[in-house]
């Protein structure tokens, strides 16, 4: 009898210092045990004024050229939405580089996979094509390559050149905030969403300035400003992925 | 010589059946080829619906496949010994079944020659991470179990006596074995209903009783295919032999266990709505007066559930075997059309990103390319299956294994009948 109370007894010792270990390792390192993108020096995010754009496509135009896009397939496709007074309301879509992506969270193989600065990259070298991440997208942002793309890029040379190789047939594709673009330009000393050369193609494209892109982490950066006097929203925001593209919706204008 | 040759190739039924399968596995083998060469284009899956045909064959081949670990948890792990020839059934079909899904698999990826991939670069909070790992073990496990079964082959026994005596000793791993499969089939076969469940985008999935359902609906399909494939060959040939009475008892069980299984699944589709979310009541729409009412009112519940129950728990109906067999594969078959409507609802509801927008609606039919190769894959269970049951007497409840707790005694001794 006195035996089985000493066992439970260490046995809720142990339970308790393992808690505590638990709990411990917990409070060092909040960030390892959770799967959300890592917070590196820069958060790159996107901000698209609804108000501004003109469902021009231009934007969809130099992504194509400047990733070597499929035509059949579009990174950043924009989509009619309704009127607000007059005015035709689109909403451009790229992806939304969530910051707890279910694209990440589902690839068997890591191909996922988040960058310090928030990007959700894709390894196309890893991936199998299992296409579970389109599968668990919420923003059908990713495009499978049914086919290799092997003819000629009918967006090149008019609105841009290749940037990036092409993907092979069988595994699918998206939006990488021409990570390509930000990365050389930092190392040229660029700020990305200032200088042209450092920005994704979308936002330098825009001819009414519809796109802002900048540093979340930079309190002056233009969309750190900009969510701060406007009111903004993302979409599917209910779902908590928490996306990195928010909207500035179109408002009626005063005479309407 | 000739009249030699020509004395073999007599018409027999067990000829014509060969030479159905191998027609079909034929066409299937060209359209494979053609897959692997022209790549996913030719199919008819798109981005909308990039799930279709082959997936569904992938889930039901091992949800039917879950007969081998439950019954053999029944034999090894519960005690009930005397079903064992009935588990050593189900292990073969579990052989074939978690073989055909890795054939639709590998069809079914876009880079084949990365299958290995997910056995490399883990993404442990993947769910398809996790069943592949589950799949791959079990599948040795499967291998493993299997060994006393192959060692029945004659052609082996006389060449290789001494690696069949080993073979057949592996037998008396069989309840580790059994529990190692436990675990992994009970992983993997819920895993698989988690695969769509964690899914937030389309919330007609998003749900966590789906693991449930499919590990229910896994033993229920799996346990009835195992027991109406030995009543059909012992039906067919002399070479598979089946006790009655054992059959007769485990489908009793299968009887009271759709009580169960029907419970759930029409309280869990017919509760869908309560959230109110997006989504939900469109996917439910599908099932209930859509394109899948069919499937859902006619294939899974009036004949996949409910006439079986009651078949199989009414004597007279039981006792007798036709009706007995013909519930049998009912249940497996309702299995198969509840695997092809959850796929395939969250995908025909598409819901949109943009704000206020309306949900829509797509549509998804398999293309020959699809179907020519899902009839070669289920060819190719059908004819390991038949082979199993004519030259490993996989049906054969006359057999009595050796006692696995008498290790040193009986082991060494091949079995002789």
């Amino acid at each position: 009898m006195s035996e089985k109370n000493i066992n439970r007894r260490e046995f809720l010792k142990l339970t308790a210092v393992g808690v505590a270990v638990a709990a411990g390792t917990h409070a060092v390192s909040p960030t390892k045990a959770s799967s959300d993108a890592p917070k590196g020096k820069h958060q790159w995010a996107m901000v698209i004024d609804q108000s501004k754009c003109t469902g021009c496509n231009y934007c969809t135009l130099a992504c194509q050229a400047n990733n070597d896009v499929n035509p059949d397939i579009q990174w950043n496709k924009v989509i009619e939405d309704g009127m607000v007074g007059d005015q035709k309301v689109y909403v451009p879509r790229p992806c939304m580089h969530c910051e707890k992506a279910p694209c990440v969270e589902v690839c068997p193989v890591k191909a996922s996979y988040y960058r310090d600065d928030g990007i959700v990259m894709m390894d196309y070298d890893l991936c199998i094509g299992c296409r579970y991440c389109q599968v668990a997208c919420p923003y059908d942002a990713r495009s499978f390559n049914w086919e290799a793309f092997t003819g000629e890029n009918p967006a090149v040379p008019e609105w841009g050149g290749p940037q990036v190789e092409r993907r092979p047939r069988g595994v699918p594709e998206k939006c990488s905030f021409c990570y390509q673009r930000i990365d050389r330009g930092l190392s040229l000393g660029l700020t990305p969403g200032v200088d042209a050369e450092a920005t994704p193609a979308c936002v330098v494209v825009c001819p009414v300035g519809a796109r802002i892109f900048g540093d979340l982490n930079d309190p002056e950066s233009n969309v750190s400003k900009a969510l701060r006097e406007n009111s903004s929203y993302r979409l599917r925001e209910n779902l908590g992925t928490g996306p990195r593209v928010y909207y500035l919706p179109a408002v009626p204008t005063k005479e309407a | 010589m000739f009249k030699k040759l020509r004395s073999k190739l007599v018409i027999t039924p067990w000829a014509i059946w060969l030479g159905i399968l191998g027609i079909i596995l034929l066409g299937g083998l060209v359209a494979g080829i053609l897959v692997f060469w022209k790549g996913l284009s030719i199919t008819n899956l798109t981005d909308l619906v990039p799930w279709g045909l082959w997936i569904t064959i992938d889930l039901s081949s091992i949800a039917l496949s879950a007969g081998a670990f439950s019954l053999c948890a029944g034999v090894y792990l519960f005690g009930l010994k005397r079903y064992q020839p009935i588990a050593r059934t189900a292990t073969f079909v579990g052989l074939v079944g978690y073989t055909m899904a890795m054939l639709a698999l590998v069809l079914d990826i876009g880079r084949p020659d990365r299958f290995w991939h997910a056995l490399v670069y883990w993404n442990t909070h993947s769910l398809l991470w996790e069943v592949t790992m589950c799949v791959m073990l079990y599948l040795t496990v499967l291998v493993f179990e299997s060994m006393p079964i192959f060692a029945n082959f004659e052609w082996f026994r006389k060449r290789f006596p001494k690696l069949v005596t080993k073979m057949e000793r592996v037998h008396h791993y069989a309840p580790i074995l059994a529990i190692i499969g436990l675990g992994l089939s009970s992983l993997h076969q819920s895993s698989l209903g988690a695969t769509y469940g964690v899914i937030k985008a389309r919330p007609f999935w998003f749900k966590p009783e789906m693991s449930v359902l499919f590990m229910l609906s896994a033993i229920v399909g799996g346990i009835s295919l195992t027991l109406f494939a030995s009543m059909l060959s012992s039906r067919l040939t002399n070479k598979a032999r089946t006790n009655d009475a054992l059959v007769e008892r485990v489908a009793h069980f299968v009887g009271y266990l759709l009580i169960g299984y029907f419970y759930f699944r029409a309280w869990d589709a017919l509760s869908t709505t309560y959230t109110y979310d997006p989504g939900r009541t469109e996917g439910l729409g599908l099932m209930t007066r859509g394109p899948l009412a069919f499937n859902f009112w006619i294939v899974e519940m009036l004949l996949g559930m409910i006439i079986p129950m009651i078949l199989l728990l009414y004597k007279p109906t039981r006792m007798n075997r036709f009706w007995r067999m013909a519930a049998l594969l009912l249940v497996a078959a309702g299995v198969i059309a509840f695997r092809w409507d959850i796929n395939i609802s969250g995908f025909l509801v598409v819901m949109s990103y943009v704000p206020g927008a309306a949900i829509s609606y797509t549509s998804y039919v398999p293309s020959l390319i699809e179907i020519l190769t899902g009839a070669a894959i289920i060819a190719y269970g059908l004819a390991a299956f038949s082979l199993g049951v004519r030259y490993l007497r996989v049906v054969d409840h006359s057999m009595i294994e050796p006692e696995h707790e008498k290790v040193k005694v009986d082991a060494t001794e091949p079995v002789t009948v």
